[in-house]
């Protein structure tokens, strides 16, 4: 995966995660900030009230002290949102295809719809079904991209209110990932151009149209495996990806 | 200005931690009345039945949007303040909401909390400034409609 064009590709697709991701840390931020000034400022009302010891001056403490905990509750519900988003986008982190590895695809599935989460919010719900798998020798960052592109392309599909549903299994000696949304469709001609490098139905700028081509190239050429889909205009789409199980190329980029 | 009420302030975020900490803070530091909504819609029902000073609103937020919310609160309570707090840094959202509903300030997730109050105290010295305008407009409409009175009298008399 070095041509320049998937490399700008896959800028491109990053550039509008993290402009989601961004948003999606900044409120959690914002409550940590805004808590820590209020424990600290609370802390120091507290002192003297506790040296007066009087019963009001001690209830007042008290209620101080109810309010600190609250914000210290809120603040781990806070770092806990923000470590999962990081541990989605360590994922993608690497721009080379990285080593290949034996991963847990089911793991991978979960930790790229973390990424999508913040940018489906409350519009899409997604729904997930995932068989038992075993791991499977492959490049761990190359897959997760097919995914996220997957996963983006279905969420841009729904306009409104949609579902997607991720579903994996073990399907004649491959594993088996489905992506499918409830999204507009496409219809025949889109169908037939849809793999084709520069191909888009999005608007300027939302995208090169160059997602589906290379994420053919990533499964097919450097997995051995397949990509397809099927879909009615008006009816949503689902793309299948197969990886067998036991890599018949020799594992190389 | 004998027995001014204290400011009410809106609060509107689909993220309860927002409410939670923004609360929390102003109570610390202020004596405004805080009201906190995770549902947009209920905000709208509360302006619609309730004085409101000012009204901060997150911009994303499931059924109705941070600048529809601010558009409904502005025709519901046009001297109310309007604020939008939004994690979206994106400059279209914020050029919508100026033009759209007049807005008092668009401040950016995450917060400071000395801008903020800064923010929410102005906008409540706004919020009271033009009431007391719009009193003194009914004040100065009454007058001088009594003048008129008087003076078609006094013309009825002489003549």
């Amino acid at each position: 995966m070095s041509s320049p064009a998937a490399e700008l590709h896959q800028m491109a697709a990053i550039g509008r995660l993290l402009a989601s991701v961004v948003h999606e840390i900044n409120t959690p931020l914002g409550a940590i900030f805004s808590n820590t000034e209020v424990i600290v400022r609370s802390l120091e009302l507290m002192q003297p009230l506790l040296a007066d010891g009087s019963p009001e001056a001690l209830e007042k403490a008290g209620r101080l002290a109810a309010t600190c905990q609250n914000l210290a509750a809120v603040d781990r519900i806070a770092c806990e949102r923000i470590r999962s988003i990081i541990r989605g986008l360590k994922t993608l982190s690497r721009t080379d295809a990285g080593e290949p590895r034996r991963t847990d695809l089911n793991r991978l599935v979960l930790d790229t719809l973390k990424l999508t989460e913040a940018e489906f919010g409350r519009r899409i719900s997604v729904e997930t079904e995932l068989g038992e798998l075993p791991e499977v020798e492959c490049y761990p960052q190359l897959l997760a991209q097919v995914l996220l592109n997957l996963l983006v392309n279905a969420g841009q599909a729904i306009e409104g209110e949609g579902v997607i549903r991720v579903t994996t299994g073990i399907e004649d000696g491959a594993v088996h990932i489905a992506v499918a949304d409830s999204g507009r469709g496409m219809s025949p001609e889109e169908q037939a151009r849809a793999f084709r490098a520069g191909f888009t139905t999005k608007p300027v700028g939302e995208g090169a149209g160059m997602g589906l081509a290379i994420s053919r190239e990533i499964v097919e050429e450097t997995h051995g495996g397949a990509i397809g889909f099927e879909s009615q205009p008006g009816k949503g789409a689902t793309f299948h990806v197969r990886i067998p199980l036991r890599q018949t190329r020799r594992m190389g980029v | 200005m004998s027995q001014r009420r204290q400011p009410t302030v809106l609060i509107v975020d689909d993220e309860e931690m927002v409410i939670t900490s923004i609360r929390a803070f102003l109570q610390l530091e202020t004596d405004f009345t805080v009201h906190g909504f995770t549902d947009p819609e209920e905000a709208a029902r509360f302006a619609a039945a309730n004085p409101v000073d000012v009204a901060v609103s997150d911009y994303l937020m499931p059924k109705m949007n941070g600048i529809q919310l601010l558009t409904r609160i502005k025709e519901l309570q046009p001297e109310a303040s309007r604020v939008l707090l939004t994690g979206h840094a994106d400059k279209q959202s914020a050029i919508q909401a100026i033009n759209q509903v007049a807005l008092f300030q668009y401040l950016e997730k995450p917060w400071d909390n000395a801008q903020l109050l800064l923010v929410i105290r102005s906008g409540a010295e706004r919020a009271e400034l033009y009431r007391e305008l719009r009193d003194k407009v009914e004040a100065l409409d009454g007058a001088n409609s009594r003048l008129k009175t008087v003076q078609r009298r006094l013309i009825e008399a002489f003549l």
